[in-house]
């Protein structure tokens, strides 16, 4: 029993520590100042999806991810989006694919981009409180089956992004004695039916990829696993939270609309604010505007109080101060 | 370009009085070029060895004259700009030379004051007097001109230059931030685009813009270099800095790039080694208004750097010297179309040109100039205007009531192409300069 909560523990700490050396390496290797937050975090966002692998062959963890995902997206907004959710990770994917074949994105007009944020809060309650409309709420069965399957369960929908490629489980797509999966993918399967389950699911598959080639991130700007709540940054009661926050200052901005072209979700607020706390709900601080940011010191991201990480000039070979 | 076609502005001369003038223009501008190298060399006797370049190129009828004939002759173009909205990147993906044509010679004014009111722009009328005797090099070797139609001086400019030369216009929109503008200036571009593409023969490919873009982010990387290095206590002074500055407009790109940062190795040695380019407790001056053009426009950073007391140029808000090439181009993805709207943002987007206007009355200008007194520890501001230039006299009330505001001096500086008043504004610079100088002491 104590070997077994040491290898456990060994893993762990085996896991953590590969982990940190790649950020070490991504750091000290990558010279290029406008790519490399970028790398950082596609690693980052590959290490999180090894580890929901892991961690999906927990059952009982489940809730509890909901739970912390909620939790850093009121403490740190849409961290999670950003850096950690592997469905967004394939979409990115998807994007440097279409790099390699040089083609070009498409830009949402701005006012769709905005109703398509909205409706990610109206999903997330119809999520919430559909299950309790549709009947009695049946005994919770702590049990893999029931935890995803259960018709709008809220845990299994919100879930859904984070449901790994490769799941310990059945799944209609056998292949090579593995069970495939794809995000939302037990989901469709349930309503599918057996004969509908794997057409369904590819037809799913290639809107989600097929509209992410086309527009960056298209899913990432109506899912409502991403909903924010906006509502802690509106009070002031709450601005003790240390909130991961970005801010621009207004002089040093020159306007030169850089942030605003880059940004994969299309966050306009970034340039069009004039300057102080810039941080909005859209935004799933993937840092990408602080990156490519020409000016030093503009914008800053902040926790606490204190700078993370903030634009330079990135022209310039990084100095050591 | 067409020799048949009627001059619409241009007045008819005789070739033997125009060879006089030009003879006589050449000769003294010669001189007061090689004079004001020298006066640079005096103000900072351990001017460093890497200037001796820019003083080089600085010449007009020198060596870059000579490599663009030369340029010229094995088939690659020359493509003149007057404004700094022309964009350079396409121009040299196109495989051309750019040229900036704006003229900063005196002596011509009197000729531009033959087709134009004298109450116009100085730059304007000198100009015209320069291409009525060809005497700038760089605008009688440009095959065409990118002149931007921004004040009212640069819009008759290019109707009166097209006697001479194909002129393509590019109009940038007076409101940046707008949909519509961006989409304007984009077909704008794309218009200059195709109109380069047919002149130099080659096709502007993804893989010639983004190799052009590189090479002005190695531009834009010693330049910004150089600038930040003003930021402290002065290592170079700002007159070479300007200078500097300046010759990028003609220079070829990558040498220059190569020159400046053997320069901002040096200057980064002597910061190190603490030799400073003049007393620490040397006023800061920062100059925002017109551009000032090589080579006769030196006259106002010479009388600031040999005033007594003396000043130091630590910034300055033209857009023939910080602004130049301050902006990066930012592309997010090597595609062309991206490349192109990166392009087409960068010279649009962070200008602070006073020919804009926005709701917050050309704000970006105004944190433009804000950022830079922060940052460059600015003591005060020459605020130089040429008698003429409306878009940048209107706006210095603007400028002035902002900085009043964080407690910086302004001196507004009218003048014009003409050396007579030279003693007069000497006076009152010094008696700027005086009173920042009490003021740093203070």
């Amino acid at each position: 029993m104590l070997l077994e909560i040491i290898s456990e523990l060994l893993k762990l700490t085996i896991f953590a520590g590969l982990a940190l050396a790649g950020i070490l390496a991504i750091l000290i290797w990558k010279k290029n100042l406008t790519t490399k937050v970028t790398y950082l975090r596609t690693f980052v966002q590959v290490v999180a999806m090894i580890a929901f692998f892991y961690i999906f062959s927990y059952t009982t963890w489940l809730l509890l991810i909901l739970v912390v995902i909620f939790a850093i997206s009121i403490v740190l907004g849409r961290f999670f989006c950003g850096w950690l959710c592997p469905f967004g990770l394939y979409l990115d994917l998807v994007a440097v694919i279409r790099k390699t074949l040089n083609t070009r994105y498409w830009s949402l007009p701005e006012k769709l981009n905005r109703s398509l944020h909205i409706l990610r809060y109206l999903l997330l309650v119809f999520f919430i409180v559909l299950p309790f409309m549709l009947g009695p709420i049946e005994a919770w069965q702590w049990s893999l089956a029931k935890f995803l399957m259960g018709p709008f369960k809220p845990i299994s929908v919100l879930l859904g992004p984070v449901e790994p490629l490769i799941i310990p489980w059945e799944s209609p797509l056998k292949l090579y004695g593995l069970s495939f999966s794809y995000p939302y993918a037990s989901i469709i399967t349930f309503y599918s039916g057996e004969n509908f389950a794997l057409i369904n699911t590819f037809i799913f598959m290639a809107l989600t990829l097929a509209s992410s080639f086309v527009v960056r991130r298209f899913w990432c700007r109506f899912c409502p696993t991403g909903a924010s709540l906006a509502i802690v940054n509106r009070f002031r009661v709450f601005k003790w939270i240390p909130f991961l926050r970005l801010s621009k200052v207004e002089e040093k901005c020159t306007k030169c609309g850089i942030c605003k072209r880059v940004c994969p979700v299309q966050v306009t607020d970034v340039y069009e604010q004039k300057g102080g706390d810039i941080t909005t709900s859209m935004c799933m601080l993937c840092l990408r505007c602080v990156e490519m940011c020409p000016y030093e010191d503009c914008l800053k991201l902040s926790m606490a109080g204190k700078t993370l990480f903030k634009s330079r000039n990135w022209l310039e070979p990084s100095k050591i101060t | 370009m067409n020799e048949t076609s009627e001059k619409k502005y241009s007045l008819e001369i005789f070739p033997k009085e125009i060879e006089e003038l030009k003879n006589t223009i050449k000769t003294a501008s010669t001189k007061i070029m090689e004079e004001y190298i020298e006066r640079m060399r005096k103000t900072w006797p351990d001017r460093p060895e890497e200037m001796q370049y820019f003083d080089e190129i600085a010449k007009f009828w020198g060596t870059r004259e000579k490599e663009i004939v030369e340029a010229r002759e094995e088939g690659k173009k020359v493509i003149g700009y007057t404004c700094m909205f022309a964009p350079i990147e396409l121009i040299l993906a196109a495989g051309a030379i750019p040229v900036r044509v704006s003229s900063g010679l005196y002596d011509p004014v009197k000729l531009g004051n033959r087709v134009v009111p004298v109450e116009v722009c100085p730059v304007v009328r000198s100009t015209i007097g320069v291409k009525m005797v060809g005497l700038s090099p760089y605008l009688e070797l440009s095959d065409a001109l990118i002149t931007s139609l921004t004040c009212d001086g640069m819009t008759k400019l290019s109707e009166i230059l097209s006697d001479y030369k194909p002129v393509w216009t590019l109009c940038p929109p007076r409101l940046k931030d707008s949909e519509q503008s961006i989409s304007f200036w984009k077909e704008e571009l794309k218009a200059v685009k195709e109109k380069i593409e047919k002149l130099t023969g080659t096709k502007i490919t993804s893989s010639k813009l983004k190799s052009a873009i590189e090479r002005l982010h190695r531009a834009t990387r010693a330049f910004r270099r150089l600038q930040d290095l003003r930021k402290g206590n002065p290592v170079i002074m700002g007159r070479d800095a300007m200078l500097v500055n300046q010759t990028l407009m003609w220079d070829d790109v990558e040498r220059w790039t190569q020159k400046t940062e053997k320069l901002c190795d040096e200057l980064e040695r002597r910061a190190q080694g603490k030799v400073w380019a003049c007393p620490l407790k040397t006023p800061r001056v920062m100059i925002a208004g017109t551009p000032i053009i090589w080579p006769d426009n030196w006259k106002l950073p010479n009388l600031v750097e040999e005033a007594n007391p003396q000043g130091v140029i630590v910034a300055d808000e033209l857009c023939s010297g910080d602004r130049f090439l301050y902006d990066p181009v930012g592309v997010d993805e090597w595609t062309m179309e991206d490349m192109f709207n990166a392009v087409a943002d960068r010279y649009l987007l962070p200008s602070t040109c006073p020919c804009f206007t926005s709701e917050d009355g050309n704000e970006d200008r105004v944190n433009w100039i804000k950022a830079r007194v922060e940052e460059r520890r600015v003591d005060g501001v020459v605020y130089h205007v040429y008698r003429g230039c409306m878009l940048y006299a209107m706006e210095y009330m603007r400028i002035k009531k902002v900085l009043d505001k964080i407690n910086v001096p302004v001196y507004y500086l009218d003048t014009d192409y003409t050396r007579e008043d030279v003693g007069q504004i000497k006076t009152r610079v010094e008696a700027f300069l005086e009173m920042l100088k009490s003021r740093v002491e203070f």
